[in-house]
């Protein structure tokens, strides 16, 4: 028996297809945006044990939650580059939490001055006052320094608590934390609180919110997927980071755990199954070793309870999967229609962002997708108003889509 | 008094702070802390001012650091880790005092503590402490990396790991750092550092190893983490899991794992030291400091070079200094020559040149002189060792470093390969043999009492076209000790009859009065060096250019200015190339065929 533990702490394999992960980017249609743009950065602050290098592993490297019993403490502060796909591009920086980084010895206004979210991890099992006044003082001075950071308090570890003792542990942590920030009159200081742990899904769900705060589109995917769900009569839809099991946009109505439970386990079987039977060409698929998702993943599954799941891939990196009454996927042919549009509609957002961010991208790869689209509307104007449409309500453009395809 | 404590420790350490070494951790607990320092201290100081022994000083010392930590150091502590004094645990603590050792010939002291109690010294270490285990990053984990500044002194830091089944990963991570202020001594040090320190380490991670497997043998760490079942309804007892860490005297199961650090770091400080010394260049290398440097470099690391050249002198302290270290290693210098004698300061010795012509007279000396720079193996034995070895030392200065190869004093002959300067004991008969075959000259000191019928061997000694002088000299006239004995000088050799260029210039030198020896030693390496650069266009010219008759290589040396007289001393003076220069000759030359 060994307990050899990763050397890199960025590459942990588990029983997961090795390359399924963050690895360095192809050349896809959603290469990297700007390459001059710092990616936004995601702090994880805490008390040292608290938890940050065991979220950071089982949320973006798929290690068991057991095996991070054997996680060494961490000495230095390990970056993680996730550049999935176009809107879900960061880096995490897990930060130990033995080391005061706001001291003189470190660059405090490099490693807060980039960051577009600090989450502060309390072990909610440990007694936490200490940790309340570290993060007292970890978010009064990196607001000082950047105050566009969204501050994030992740009750963690409450897989051990009882649900009563839970929502008091809650109750305690709100209630003493905004005080200490009133008293220091920083009340225009907002802080989101979540309730996580590694053994459930609260993990993935809270970080999906912490990302889908740094998706500048987020209302345009938002708005899209309420488009598509109104029109195929879908009840649920998430737009997932199919690597992390993260959901970087879902439509409007609520969110329901056990809905979103039923999706990441959807996404499990549909790549479990792919990696098994779905290989088509072995040594390809081991060369990209991406766990055989590829354009053509899609499934659909009937549950006992008269629900259906319906899963398909966007690209390389996200899919779409929504939950419907079994009356509703009567005519799979809309469905999947409108999917194409949905999925046209959201390269567009893309292409619009990149032309945004920056009108040369200085990327053959994206010059060349531009000048595609343009080749196959003929009409570059049309292009533009099409775009804008996509933009401004969706709406316009899924309808006109739907008249004008002949597929 | 508490005052003048710590007056005295800081003008000492910032007087000597040359080169420390600590060993670092980085708890679980309280992130990365200092463990264990050792570092020189030179002694004269307290000791003149106190004039007590300065191991009770120490002692003292150490004593009021640890009774009243010094408050400017505990204040540095603390902004980086979250609290103050309880910020211990036994994975954080060394040792209680400390240990001093003191090397007496050195007059240096070693120290170790758990921290500098210096604080200029501790912020210092505790700078490269947090960088080297929490912020710069070694590639794979474990090794040694360089990083530092001018102000914070430039560090030398081996990251590595040792064996824990109580810690959360495994293991824990130490490392060890040499802290110098001078960046090139660090880096030319460090190929003798990593592996000496490796050796450490692994000392270290071996003990630890077998610790480890016994605890893991007796109870397995795996199920009885993944078997710690969570119960919501007594959650607290979870918080076992801020256990302080254990010490390395446990990891290791070695009570004095941190004495033998301490000797091994004391180790290294003086090794170290007694490596490299410094030497200030002034001007491009002539060939002497190259053939010096060459001649160091093959003696400092034993016998590994490739290109051994005879050493000349195997009397230099540096080198006994190191055959003390490591006595295994220094088999060259097993030399009968070796053996040390005490001088005796009044025994009679030739000082320098002008005094040897005064002894010899004029006309002895120039050909002696050209025997010597022509290459001709000179062989002086008498009854008086330093006499003789102080003759050979003097005629070594006719000739560049490079083509004096001594044996000051041997009982049986030695061949001219061997050796250019030979010292005999008189009992030693030269055999027919040698008289026959060999090139040489021969001087003879012998007791004025029993004087010999001067009989000369063979030929005579021939005509010589120097200028004589008189052989009143001031400069030694008082001394009378050499006056008991007579110099009987005999050569198989005949000698052609002009005198070659530089060597002329060499003796209008030494009889010019106006000249003190300081400016005769100077013109000498002037002129050895400008008569050296005629040789090395001579050997390039024969090296590179392949084949050369005997008209081109006229041509080329009446174009460098030296004259068929020269041309015997140009031959042999080729000998004393440095090893660099020819390897560099040599490359690109065979380089130049090629293109
Ligand atoms: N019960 C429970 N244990 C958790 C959870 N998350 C982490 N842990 C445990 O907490 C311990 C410490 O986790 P780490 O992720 O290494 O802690 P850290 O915050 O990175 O600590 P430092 O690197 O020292 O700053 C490990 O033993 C984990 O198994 C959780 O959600 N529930
Ligand atoms: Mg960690």
């Amino acid at each position: 028996m060994s307990f050899e533990d990763d050397e890199t702490p960025c590459t942990y394999v588990g029983s997961f297809p090795k390359g399924f992960g963050y690895g360095p980017e192809e050349a896809e249609i959603e290469g990297p945006v700007n390459p001059g743009e710092e990616k936004p950065r995601i702090l994880l602050m805490g008390l040292r044990r608290s938890g940050k290098s065991s979220i950071q592993k089982v949320v973006f490297h798929k290690v068991s939650p057991n095996e991070t019993l054997f996680l060494e403490s961490t000495n230095k502060i390990v970056k993680d580059d996730i550049s999935n796909s176009s809107f879900v591009q960061f880096q995490i920086w897990d930060i130990p939490g033995q080391i005061d980084f706001f001291d003189a010895a470190f660059d405090s206004e490099y490693i807060f001055g980039g960051c577009g979210a600090l989450i502060f991890v309390i072990d909610a099992q440990d007694d936490y006052m200490e940790a309340l006044s570290r993060l007292q003082m970890a978010v009064t001075r990196a607001h000082k320094i950047n105050e566009s950071i969204k501050f994030e308090v992740f009750i963690h570890k409450v897989d051990g608590l009882s649900d009563d003792n839970k929502i008091e542990t809650q109750r305690d942590i709100l209630q003493r934390a905004t005080d200490e920030l009133n008293d220091a009159g920083m009340d225009n200081i907002h802080l989101s609180f979540h309730l996580t742990s590694i053994y459930d899904h609260s993990i993935f769900e809270a970080f999906s919110k912490v990302v889908q705060k740094l998706i500048p589109q987020l209302a345009v995917l938002e708005n899209l997927l309420d488009i598509v769900i109104s029109n195929s009569k879908i009840e649920k839809a998430f737009l997932f980071d199919v690597v992390s099991k993260i959901y970087i946009a879902t439509d409007s109505s609520p969110v329901d755990m056990q809905c979103y439970e039923l999706c990441c386990d959807m996404i499990d079987v549909v790549i479990d199954m792919s990696c098994i039977y779905g290989v088509r060409d072995i040594f390809l698929s081991r060369a990209r070793d991406d766990g055989a998702f590829d354009n053509e993943s899609a499934s659909f599954i009937k549950l006992n309870s008269g629900t259906v799941l319906f899963l398909r891939e966007v690209n390389k990196h996200l899919a779409l999967v929504c939950i419907l009454r079994e009356d509703g996927c009567e005519n799979r042919g809309i469905i999947q229609y409108n999917f194409k549009c949905f999925r046209a509609a959201i390269q567009e957002v893309f292409v619009a962002r990149n032309k945004q961010a920056n009108k040369s991208t200085g990327h053959p790869q994206m010059d060349l997708l531009v000048n595609g689209q343009n080749d196959d509307e003929l009409d570059s104007d049309e292009t533009t108003q099409t775009n804008g449409g996509a933009m401004a309500s969706g709406h316009g453009l899924l309808n006109g889509s739907l008249l004008q395809d002949d597929d | 008094m508490y005052i003048t404590e710590k007056r005295i420790t800081s003008s000492l350490v910032t007087w000597e702070m040359n080169a420390i070494i600590s060993l670092c951790h980085f708890c679980e607990l309280h992130g990365p802390k200092i463990l264990f320092c050792t570092q020189p201290f030179r002694p004269q100081e307290p000791r003149n001012l106190y004039g007590d022994d300065l191991e009770t000083n120490i002692a003292h010392r150490l004593k009021s650091v640890s009774v009243a930590p010094n408050p400017s150091a505990d204040a540095h502590s603390t902004p980086i880790f979250s609290t103050g004094s309880k910020d211990q645990c036994e994975g954080c603590k060394s040792v209680q005092t400390g240990y001093v050792s003191t090397d007496e010939d050195a007059q240096v002291s070693y120290v170790s503590t758990q921290q500098p109690y210096n604080p200029e010294v501790f912020a210092r270490i505790r700078q490269a402490c947090i960088r080297s285990l929490s912020s710069e990053v070694c590639p794979g984990r474990e090794g040694p990396i360089f990083f530092g500044d001018k102000q914070c002194g430039h560090v030398l830091s081996y990251t590595f790991y040792i064996p824990d089944n109580q810690a959360r990963g495994m293991h824990r991570w130490y490392s060890i750092l040499i802290v110098m202020m001078d960046k090139i001594y660090l880096l030319n040090s460090w190929p003798f550092l990593v592996p000496h320190l490796r050796i450490v380490i692994e000392n270290l991670q071996k003990k630890a190893s077998k610790v480890f497997d016994q605890e893991e043998a007796k109870c397995p760490q795996r199920p009885l983490r993944l078997g710690a079942v969570v119960d919501p309804n007594n959650f607290i007892k979870q918080r076992g899991g801020n256990k302080p860490a254990r010490s390395l005297q446990e990891l290791t199961g070695d009570k004095s794992v941190f004495r033998m650090l301490h000797v091994a770091f004391l180790w290294i400080l003086k090794a170290c030291g007694n490596r490299i010394t410094e030497t200030l260049l002034e001007a491009p290398p002539t060939e002497d400091t190259i053939i010096d440097m060459e001649k160091q470099e093959e003696t400092e690391e034993g016998f590994i070079k490739l290109f051994t050249r005879k050493a000349d002198d195997f009397d230099s302290p540096h080198e006994q200094k190191e055959s003390e270290m490591r006595p295994m290693e220094d088999k060259e210098l097993d030399h009968t020559i070796c053996e040390t004698e005490v001088e005796d300061p009044l025994a009679p010795v030739v000082k320098n040149l002008r005094h040897l012509r005064k002894i010899l007279e004029s006309s002895n000396f120039l050909s002696l002189a050209h025997h010597v720079v022509v290459g001709n193996q000179v062989i002086v034995s008498g009854q008086q060792r330093p006499l003789v070895k102080s003759i050979l030392e003097t005629l070594k200065s006719f000739l560049p470093k490079g083509c004096c190869r001594v044996i000051p004093y041997s009982n049986k002959y030695e061949e001219s390969w061997k050796c250019n300067f030979l010292g005999l004991s008189p009992e030693v008969q030269l055999s027919q043999h040698v008289t026959s075959s060999e090139l040489f000259v021969h001087i003879e000191i012998l007791p004025k009492l029993n004087i010999l019928p001067l009989k000369e061997v063979e030929t005579p000694l021939n005509s010589w076209s120097g200028p004589e002088s008189d052989a009143s000299d001031p400069d030694f006239d008082g001394d009378t000790r050499l006056d008991d004995f007579q110099f009987k000088m005999s050569s198989t050799v005949t000698l052609p009859p002009r005198v070659p260029t530089v060597l002329t210039r060499m003796l209008m030198a030494l009889q010019n009065k106006n000249l003190s020896s300081e400016v005769v030693n100077a013109v000498f390496t002037c002129l050895k060096e400008e008569w050296m650069n005629k040789v090395k266009v001579l050997f390039k010219f024969t090296k590179a250019g392949g084949n050369r008759n005997e008209e081109e290589t006229k041509k080329l040396l009446q174009i460098v200015g030296a004259r068929e007289e020269d041309k015997q001393l140009l031959k042999f003076w080729i000998t004393g190339l440095s090893m660099q220069y020819r390897q560099h000759i040599l490359s690109t030359s065979s380089h130049s065929y090629k293109s």
